[in-house]
């Protein structure tokens, strides 16, 4: 039995944090595992709020730490619940540990992270080095631009990995700050909508005192391998659910994602972005500038990380002459001496008949915004890359060059 | 898709949580036997509580209290019967050495084992019919002299095993010192009325007002018996030899308390008694004369303080809330009156060396008290009266000349009780003529057929120490005190002074044990083993189970055994169920095994001509 109160679809102005607790209430989840860190906490007290008000009926269970918080929301996923969870930062570095007995023992957990940057600095801007950096986990990732894509995409990633042929847990990313703490219009839907798009979530095989099974026994390491190949059949496999579950979303609720990538102007591009989260907003704006200047300037926003999307991205980004990759990660040491995301591009592009030339640009790094100076500034160092044919090196540290 | 091709074989298929059913708990476990990380194998060894290690019959006070714990209260008198005839008489007069003994008084105060074993006697005695039966008849024939503690406890365990047995009593009634001693306010007659019934019930024949020596001589005990026990007690008082001892008013502790017993005192006390001794019949001397009219009673001792006498501190503390007074450092050196006592004459003294075993130092010279007394009674120990006994079998302490075993020499005769324990080092008191009675059953038994004798003092098990448990399990917890009669009153009736108690109370009480070093099936190890790998078919003591393929010896169990009956023992004591490391992981054939077997085919093949 749903617990939700039947509501009617209405439009709110609220911040990406409140969007994705109203996602949690709609998804009517069992058991909440909460500690705050900023600025995921706005959704936590947002989940308090609901469940002292009577308007969700959920366990909520305060950890004292990330840990024990995502061991709850394991514990509580193998006995069958539908398990809400969410971090920040250095929050979800904490939690490390639990990432790969989750998806291990195939418990699809879903975690809201709003991200934050690592210290240093110390400062609470968002920096994706804190999700990515769990990103060969076992969790699907993908982030959202803006409330209302947030909102969605927790729906999306309860419905997907809680298919009985994916079972994966799931990380529902945003950018702190410029998604997470930024006001805009979400429309909720109407709960028929949501109990049509979201059945309620069974567990296959849970822990039950009245059936005792073992969940994730000490096993031989000749069958840690057969092991590992059942979570990456798991993960590709979830590529075709995914698909499949962006388009019924899509009939649903009237709102058409692509799963993979948002093209934005790329049909006569040369020259494009390629990012991921709330950057892709701005972005918007500066190439609407720029193709009012007669640039051929696109962006290619990715929205699902894990899995990557790799043929996808290969023939997408392939179209063009140069793409520009910005980071807002850290990935020091890394193929680029920049963030992360250029290497999967690159391998992405290695099958490719004809391959663009590719530049990791480091950007909106401790948080700061990518303000529109510097979309203009990246674009004039695609294009001279174009125009030499030849880039001029694989990163730039935008803001600190000529 | 990368993973398109792959095939997992079916032998190498692992059940996990969420895409295969998952494993039953059993199965699971199979998947990884840790056995063969072992280094100590925890080891279930129940230990000796040290209650019923100091009980002189050592009856099985752990077990019985874990049964009343429990509700089972039958099942606890049976257990306790084994041992123990009549827990109705020690549940009230017994010295309670397991108390002092008990673990928990080390910890906050010791289980008042006796109150519960007096709940059980008092159920047992309302029961229509023991539970306790005569053995199978043997056909063979013992005489039991004396139906003291010792002699009654013998009867019944030799009963037990299909002996006839018959009882020979000097006194007109039955039970000994039980009877003729300690005093009705402590033991009430129809108390061991009943017990005795519970013997004659039994096929046992008690033959009371016949006396060995006078009645039956020991050619007849020989020729009627195939074997005989003489538990004939300490029945002659001491004297302390003091002048003018003969004059009226001037009485001996043991006949005093006999004659009340028994039912046939005479004896009319004036107003100030003074009573000579500072052990335990001294003090029922003293509180029988207040019951008796006595109005000033005085207890006049060698002891310097009452730490040095020989004396249960509780029966002291009653004693004074009852009002005697207690003189110290002095000996009676005369009694003085003119053919009746009227005063007494003391002098300082003191032991000459160990307390209440070496000879009294009397200072003469220091001038004498004089003290005013209408009655004195001397209670200063008691002594044997064996002039019917073959002189061969009587020793230097005056008494019965026995072997480790209780024999008189390589007759079929046995001796018991205070006749057999008095200068050993044991002390004199029920439970221990008691235990004596029993050993001495079991040894006469073995005698007859001839097989070899056990020791009297039995050989001591691991006892448990306090420390060997782990006390995190035990919140304190206070013992839970029996009522008493109010002293002002209760001086002057026979009633018994300490109450009983309720059903409530004993299972509190008896609730409060710890077990020490015996499994009480608390299911803490069944519960924190993390393989898990500890099995019980149901919870009781000796039927938790290690499954050794699988127990990898981390010990939890062994740590989080309260009682402290878990123990690590090194692997390499033991040569079954140890689990080899025959491949680097697995006991089966997994991977390793399966190489193992190619190598073999490898080595077998013909080499190949290249
Ligand atoms: C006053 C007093 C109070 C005591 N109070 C306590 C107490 O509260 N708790 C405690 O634990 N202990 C107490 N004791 C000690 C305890 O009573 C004795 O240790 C115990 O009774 C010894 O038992 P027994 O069978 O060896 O001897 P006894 O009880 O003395 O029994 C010996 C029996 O043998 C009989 N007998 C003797 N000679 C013959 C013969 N020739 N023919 C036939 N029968 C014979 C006697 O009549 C007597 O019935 C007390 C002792 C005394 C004296
Ligand atoms: S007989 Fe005495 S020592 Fe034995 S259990 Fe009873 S009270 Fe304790
Ligand atoms: S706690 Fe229980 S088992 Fe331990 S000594 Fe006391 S009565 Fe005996
Ligand atoms: S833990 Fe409890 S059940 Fe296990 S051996 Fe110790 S006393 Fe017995």
């Amino acid at each position: 039995m749903p617990t939700v109160t039947a509501t009617k679809k209405k439009t709110v102005r609220i911040n990406g944090c409140v969007a994705s607790a109203q996602a949690a209430k709609y998804a009517d989840v069992d058991v909440i595992a909460a500690y705050p860190i900023r600025p995921y906490t706005a959704t936590m007290m947002a989940l308090a709020q609901m469940v002292a008000n009577g308007e969700l009926d959920a366990e909520y269970i305060v950890a004292d730490s990330e840990h024990s918080q995502l061991s709850i929301a394991h514990g509580a996923s193998s006995s069958g619940a539908r398990v809400f969870t969410g971090s920040s930062g250095v929050g979800v570095q904490f939690a490390y540990e639990l990432y790969s007995p989750i998806s291990g023992s195939r418990m699809p957990v879903q975690m809201m992270i709003a991200d934050r940057t690592l210290d240093p600095p110390g400062d609470f801007g968002s920096e994706h080095t804190d999700a990515l950096s769990t990103r060969d986990m076992g969790w699907l990732m993908g982030w959202a631009c803006d409330a209302q894509e947030a909102f969605d995409n927790h729906l999306i990633a309860y419905r997907i990995g809680e298919d009985r042929r994916v079972l994966l847990p799931q990380m529902v990313c945003q950018d702190g700050f410029f998604v997470s703490h930024i006001t805009s219009d979400v429309e909720l839907p109407d709960s028929s909508q949501v109990r049509e798009f979201l059945p309620p979530y069974k567990h296959p095989y849970p822990l039950d005192p009245r059936h005792p099974v073992s969940h994730g026994p000490q096993i031989m390491p000749e069958q840690g391998p057969p092991l590992q190949l059942e979570r990456a059949r798991a993960m590709e496999g979830s590529m075709a659910v995914i698909e499949e579950v962006h388009k019924e979303f899509g009939e649903i609720f009237g709102r058409h994602y692509d799963p993979w990538l948002e093209e934005y102007k790329t049909d006569d591009a040369e020259v494009v972005f390629f990012l991921q989260g709330g950057h892709g907003v701005t972005a918007r704006f500066a190439i609407q500038h720029m193709r009012e200047k007669g640039l051929k300037v696109g962006m290619v926003r990715l929205r699902t990380i894990r899995p990557y999307p790799t043929d996808r991205v290969c023939e997408v980004l392939s179209k063009f002459k140069v793409v520009g990759v910005i980071e807002t990660n850290m990935g020091l040491g890394s193929p680029s001496s920049g963030g992360v995301l250029y290497a999967d591009a690159c391998a992405a592009l290695y099958e490719a008949p004809e391959r663009p030339l590719v530049i990791s640009f480091m950007a909106g790094m401790g948080g700061e915004a990518i303000v529109l100076k510097e979309f203009y500034w990246m674009t004039e160092k695609m294009i001279q890359a174009q125009k030499r044919g030849k880039i001029e090196k694989r990163t730039h540290w935008v803001g600190f060059e000529e | 898709m990368s993973t398109k091709g792959t095939k997992i074989p079916d032998w190498l298929t692992v059940p996990f949580a969420g895409i295969t059913p998952a494993p039953s708990q059993d199965k699971g476990q199979n998947l990884f036997p840790t056995g063969n990380w072992r280094a100590i194998r925890p080891v279930y060894r129940d230990k000796l509580p040290p209650c019923n290690n100091a009980c002189g019959t050592n009856e099985k006070i752990q077990g019985y209290l874990d049964l009343v714990k429990r509700g089972k209260y039958l099942d606890a008198y049976a257990l306790i019967k084994e041992d123990m005839p009549f827990p109705s008489v020690t549940g009230r007069v017994c010295y309670h050495p397991c108390e002092q003994a008990c673990n928990r008084g080390k910890y906050d105060e010791a289980i008042s084992i006796r109150a519960v074993e007096r709940f059980l006697g008092d159920l047992g005695q309302a029961l229509k019919h023991d539970v306790v039966k005569p053995g199978k008849p043997n056909g063979k024939k013992v005489a039991v002299i004396g139906s003291g503690p010792a002699g009654h406890s013998a009867a019944y365990q030799l009963a037990r095993m299909g002996y006839k047995v018959t009882i020979l009593e000097k006194s007109p009634k039955p039970g000994g010192l039980n009877r003729g001693g300690i005093p009705v306010w402590v033991l009430p007659p129809h108390v061991l009325d009943r017990e005795i019934e519970r013997l004659v019930e039994l096929g046992i024949t008690l033959k009371t007002n016949t006396e060995v020596g006078k009645d039956v001589s020991w050619d007849d005990l020989k020729k009627n018996y195939d074997a005989c026990v003489l538990a004939v007690g300490l029945t002659e008082p001491n004297s302390v030899r003091a002048e003018g001892e003969n004059k009226e008013g001037v009485l001996y502790g043991l006949p005093f308390l006999r004659d009340i017993g028994m039912g046939t005192s005479k004896v009319k006390l004036g107003p100030r008694v003074a009573v000579i001794g500072g052990g335990n019949t001294a003090i029922d001397c003293a509180r029988e004369a207040l019951r008796q009219g006595a109005v000033e009673v005085t207890m006049i001792t060698v002891e310097a303080n009452t730490q040095e006498m020989p004396a249960s501190p509780e029966d002291l503390h009653d004693m004074f809330e009852e009002g005697v007074d207690l003189w110290h450092g002095r000996a009676m050196t005369a009694v003085l009156g003119n053919g009746k006592v009227e005063s007494l004459q003391l002098h300082p003294a003191r032991f000459s060396g160990a307390i209440n075993a070496s000879p009294i130092n009397i200072d003469r010279n220091a001038p004498a008290e004089k003290f005013a007394v209408d009655n004195v009674i001397i209670a200063v120990g008691q002594h044997a009266s064996l002039n019917w006994l073959p002189p061969e079998f009587k020793n230097e302490r005056g008494t019965i000349k026995i072997d480790r075993f209780g024999r008189l020499g390589d007759t079929n005769f046995f001796a018991a009780g205070d006749i057999a324990q008095f200068g050993s080092g044991q002390p004199l008191m029920v439970v221990n003529a008691v235990g004596d009675g029993k050993r001495v059953a079991f040894n006469l038994d073995k005698a007859l057929r001839g097989e070899p004798l056990q020791p009297r003092t039995i050989a001591i098990d691991v006892i448990m120490d306090l420390n060997r448990m782990n006390m995190t399990y035990f919140p304190h917890f206070p013992r839970v005190h029996q009522g008493m009669l109010n002293p002002i009153t209760r001086k002057k009736t026979q009633d018994e002074v300490i109450q009983p108690f309720t059903e409530e109370q004993a299972v509190e009480e008896a609730a409060r044990c710890f077990s020490c070093g015996t499994c009480n099936a608390c299911d803490n190890c069944y519960l924190v083993c993390p393989e898990p790998c500890i099995t019980r078919p149901e919870r009781s003591n000796g039927l938790y189970k290690i499954i050794v393929d699988y127990c990898k010896g981390c010990r939890v169990c062994i740590e989080e055994c309260p009682t402290g009956c878990l123990e690590g023992v090194p692997e390499l004591d033991f040569d079954t169920g140890v689990v080899r490391m025959d491949t680097a992981f697995a006991i089966s054939p997994g991977l390793h095994g399966r190489q193992a077997q190619e190598l073999v085919n490898l080595a077998s093949r013909p080499a190949k001509n290249i």
